[in-house]
């Protein structure tokens, strides 16, 4: 059968036509012929032929695409039928289209957290290299002499193992102001090995990157040459500076390529070795066994299993342990995917992203179903109406089937048009969480545009909804006894409905309340913790960054320009006191942890040693801060590098090292630094530095005198009335000691909370399920009405001869409320358990109890006095039905 | 419809046969095929004359036959259909495999014939 064929079936049909009238002639001559009357005659051919109508019928469906065409027509009366009731078609779409907008929205943020594409050849194919040590966790970073090691042992696996290291650096054009950026310092062979092809220019070559200061070239991120550049097409070649040394612009890169960091995106790339000079790294610190900055990464040879590459990499392991047994003793290398480390700095650690993710598309999934089992309740009350029209085509021959088809073509029609409005609410929705402020000048990623699986995740659930919607009016329709519905005269079978609609009902309360309690969680969590005793008094304390690094300085010197300011700063009028410290809490930058060898203290047997956050902080911190000193000393100008090296511990890590002991005066040594032991001069209170909820970890402090290699550092100042009234002032005396140094991050600490890390978190979580929670209640609380409105209409006949017969207005209230009490009591209950559940795994989110009563009993309670209430108003209806007037109706 | 897809086949791959066959003395339009096929079968196949034209437009859209209208023995105009050098070699094949079958049949007939005397 061919198309041309199907097209001209219309013309074809005449001729066929003019065909059989030819037969019936020459048949009618012959009978004539043969001596019969001319009416016997075409009585006779006609018999003989049968019916024409029917032949002409079997050859045109021979021509005919029997799918194509019952899909048209099935479309177009589908069509026609919304037309005819715009307003139902309307709601539906409208809370189709809430629904999957919502999804989208969520969906979007989810795959551009967790699944979008770096944008590099056979993502899959690249992989990264993870070390651990002590059986510890396994960290993502390795040391120059290990990644050399690895690149020239793991050629059988891996075709390319390249690498490279992040920076964050002044970028200054011919005597401006420098800018700071972050910088990625990469192996030569990092974008051949990647399939990156530059923009501009050239990117590096595969012998670049291993002399320090050989190859001063840098290539730029197409949003920082086209912000910083203006895009200028005649960049390349172009001299600039980074931390002061001068490097040549050699090229850009694509749009699409923003690093392998998921977190911040690179806007200049240099090659590996010029790190040394640019960021005053000493050479021997740049080739020490134990420091551990570069992330490696192996592209796998093709045929080459992750097994083998784990294998390969094992032996790596084993042999750095045999060469270096003093730094490698207990080093372990496994290979893990590239997305591993999206969102997490650890590798093998439990995704706390993908937890939250999992509580986002599940709470937007309980919103599309609150939406779906509405429109469903939509359908069947139009079902029921529409019964009549369904028996009168069963009676002109239509089957079953295809009345049921019909059915879904509909609702799918619905959910089609639900989609598209939807997307185009999720792409709104999208776009207000991506603008979220993350109150940080970091060049952040948080890219939530659309991608081609955005789209394709709309498309099946738009699909998956109007199937949802559509099965149960068609299922309702194909059980239905059409020979019934005739004879009751258009009163339906509503009675056989009960049943659909209670359950309809109960998932809608069950749904809503789920929805409810986990926002309700949500926002209890946020309100705690913004108003949680976190240790330090967070009013009053201005914040920003600066490194001295940036404009050339050495660590020495950066440690004389810090001694200097501080003074300056604490005499300005106004300030309290002024400090700097490493890192801020919640902070993003250098939230610092150390392995740690304790004298006295043996970690439990299979346990490995003990890994303790910590921070470098300066003179005055804990005043400007307001920790409190429990015990011993604070650090003083004296606690620099010519005297013994010290350290002040968190209640919390001195009860947990030296419990019922006094830890001052005890040592212990950080693997970083393992040619120093710390001792112990002071114990502080607990703060909280990062995670509000769960137990407060250990800490320790270390005086920046002593530990200055690295010149990032935040400065933080009390003051006297509102801290950002201060800033200028600041920003000036810093200025007037250096003009050219970069200040970033200026904020109060307050605002500060709000970071990534901190309560902006919370923020954005409770906001969203805070959203979807009110969604899903006026869905549920329409359900609800509305089904009942619709019973106790269908109802009102009976409710009549009830009242007829003597039954009072109170019991009629009984009646219809027992019914709506039970639905929505069997949904409260489910609800509950969905709740429980949901809470369990978003237990490491929520900073109350994840069963927390107040949250738990308040939402019940006021999701079951509403739901009441869109009971009363059905209820009393039926209630005041005139008798007389409900049997006349009859 | 009650027939089984087997059985309609069959029926069906018959009857094609037969107009093929038909069509090997010239053209002719379908009130010629069908009587001749019942006259030289002595009127023992009177075939549904209803189904030939469904058979005939199938047979067309193969590119067994091809068609044309012109005037009949009795000056009126009819569609007369010719059968095409795919349509003889198809008759080949079908005359072939259909006193294959013929002959198998019988032979079973025949056995049973043995059995019965």
């Amino acid at each position: 059968m061919s198309l041309r064929r199907y097209l001209r079936r219309r013309e074809w049909d005449e001729e066929r036509q003019r065909e059989l009238e030819a037969h019936l002639t020459h048949e009618v001559d012959d009978n004539i012929a043969r001596g019969m009357t001319p009416g016997e005659a075409r009585r006779r051919a006609y018999m003989k032929l049968g019916n024409p109508t029917m032949i002409r019928e079997e050859i045109w469906k021979m021509n005919s695409l029997v799918g194509v065409e019952e899909l048209g027509r099935d479309l177009r009366y589908a069509l026609r039928q919304l037309w005819r009731s715009p307003g139902f078609a309307a709601i539906a779409v409208a809370t189709l289209a809430l629904g999957i907008g919502v999804n989208t929205a969520v969906f979007s943020m989810v795959n551009g957290l967790l699944f979008s594409s770096m944008h590099i050849q056979d993502e899959q194919q690249v992989l990264m290299v993870g070390l651990r040590q002590n059986g510890g966790s396994y960290q993502p970073a390795l040391s120059m002499p290990e990644y050399q090691a690895l690149a020239t042992q793991t050629h059988d696996v891996f075709s390319e193992m390249f690498g490279d290291q992040f920076g964050l650096d002044g970028l200054s054009m011919a005597g401006n102001k420098p800018d700071r950026v972050f910088t990625d310092y990469v192996t030569g062979n990092y974008f051949d090995a990647l399939g990156v092809k530059p923009l501009l220019g050239r990117f590096f070559r595969a012998n670049e990157g291993m002399t320090p200061g050989a190859d001063p070239w840098v290539v730029l991120s197409y949003a920082y040459w086209k912000s910083h550049f203006a895009g200028d097409p005649n960049v390349v070649g172009r001299q600039i500076a980074l931390d002061g040394i001068p490097v040549t612009i050699v090229g850009v890169a694509p749009k699409s390529y923003r690093g392998l960091s998921s977190i911040l995106d690179v806007q200049a790339y240099l090659p590996m070795a010029m790190i040394v000079p640019i960021e005053n790294t000493p050479l021997a610190d740049y080739n020490k066994q134990s420091n551990r900055n570069i992330f490696a990464y192996g592209r796998l040879r093709s045929g080459v299993t992750r097994q083998q590459a784990d294998a390969a990499l094992a032996v790596a392991g084993r042999d750095l342990a045999r060469a270096h047994p003093a730094d490698e003793k207990t080093t372990e290398l496994r290979s893990f995917p590239l997305a591993a480390t999206r969102f997490t700095g650890s590798l093998d650690q439990s995704n706390s992203f993908a937890r939250v993710s999992a509580i986002f598309l599940g709470l937007a999934g309980l919103v599309l179903l609150l939406a779906c089992v509405n429109v469903a309740n939509l359908l069947l009350v139009r079902a029921t109406v529409r019964e009549r029209e369904m028996v009168i085509r069963s009676a002109l021959g239509a089957r079953r089937s295809r009345l049921i088809r019909q059915m879904l073509t509909e609702s799918i029609l619905l959910a089609a048009f639900g989609g598209i409005a939807g997307t185009g609410l999720g792409l709104l929705g999208s776009m207000l969480l991506s603008s979220v402020n993350l109150q940080t000048d970091l060049p952040i990623a948080f890219d939530f545009s659309f991608d081609w699986h955005v789209f394709v995740f709309d498309a099946v659930i738009a699909m998956a909804a109007g199937a949802f919607v559509g099965i149960v009016p068609a299922v309702r329709l194909a059980r239905a006894n059409l020979n019934l519905v005739l004879r009751e005269g258009g009163r339906g079978v509503a009675g056989q409905g009960h049943k659909f609609r209670d359950a309809l009902v109960t998932i809608q309360v069950g749904a809503a309340l789920t929805l409810l309690i986990i926002a309700g969680l949500f926002t209890r969590s946020l309100v705690q913790s913004e108003h949680m005793d976190l240790g330090f008094e967070p009013n009053h304390v201005l914040t920003m960054m600066m490194d001295p690094g940036e404009i050339g300085y050495n660590p020495d010197r950066s440690l004389t320009f810090y001694k200097d300011l501080l003074p300056r700063l604490r005499a300005v009028p106004g300030v309290v006191s002024a400090t700097t410290a490493m890192s801020i809490p919640m902070g993003m930058i250098d939230n610092a942890s150390d392995t740690l060898t304790i004298e006295g203290y043996t970690p439990p047997a299979g346990q490995a040693p003990p890994t303790v956050a910590n921070n470098v902080i300066d003179t005055g911190y804990f005043q400007t801060l307001q920790i409190p000193v429990v015990e011993g000393r604070q650090f003083t100008d004296s606690d620099n590098d010519k005297n013994p090296y010290v350290a002040i511990v968190s209640r919390k890590m001195a009860e947990k090292y030296w419990p019922h002991q006094d830890p001052v005066g005890r040592r212990f040594t950080m693997a970083s630094d393992p040619t120093h032991s710390l001792e112990i001069v002071g114990v502080v209170a607990d703060a909280r530095y990062g995670g509000l909820s769960g137990p407060i970890a250990a800490y320790f402090y270390t005086p920046y005198a002593q530990h200055h290699s690295n010149s990032l550092l935040a400065l933080e100042v009390r003051t006297q009335g509102d801290p950002a009234v201060m800033a200028p002032e600041i920003e000036r005396t810093i200025h007037g000691m250096t003009p050219a140094l970069p200040i970033f991050e200026v904020k109060t600490l307050h605002q500060a909370l709000y970071s990534p890390n901190g309560l902006l978190l919370y923020q954005v979580v409770a906001g969203l399920a805070g959203v979807m929670g009110t969604l899903g209640m006026v869905l549920a609380v329409v359900g609800v009405y509305g089904v009942l409105s619709y019973v106790v209409s269908q109802r009102t006949a009976e409710i009549g001869v009830r009242m007829a017969l003597g039954a009072q207005r109170s019991d009629i209230l009984k009646i219809v409320y027992r019914q709506g009490l039970w639905v929505v009591g069997i949904g409260l209950v489910l609800g509950l358990a969905a709740s429980f559940g949901m809470a369990r795994v978003a237990h490491s989110m929520i900073v109350v109890s994840p069963s927390d009563p107040v949250t738990y009993v308040s939402v019940t309670a006021l999701l079951a006095a509403i739901a009441l209430l869109a009971c009363y108003v059905p209820a009393h209806r039926a209630m005041y039905v005139e008798p007389m007037k409900a049997l006349r109706q009859e | 419809m009650g027939r089984s897809q087997k059985e309609q086949e069959l029926l069906l791959g018959t009857l094609d046969m037969l107009i093929l066959q038909t069509l090997v003395m010239g053209p002719a339009h379908g009130h010629t095929i069908a009587h001749v096929i019942e006259h030289t079968s002595d009127n023992v196949l009177e075939i549904e004359q209803g189904s030939l034209y469904p058979a005939l437009h199938r047979l067309e859209d193969r590119g067994w036959v091809s068609s044309y209208w012109g005037p009949s023995e009795n000056n009126r105009k009819a569609r007369f259909y010719r059968l095409t050098a795919a349509g003889r070699k198809r008759l080949r094949v079908e005359t072939h495999r259909w006193s294959a079958m013929v002959e198998a049949i019988g032979r079973v007939m025949g056995t049973a014939r043995r059995a019965e005397e």
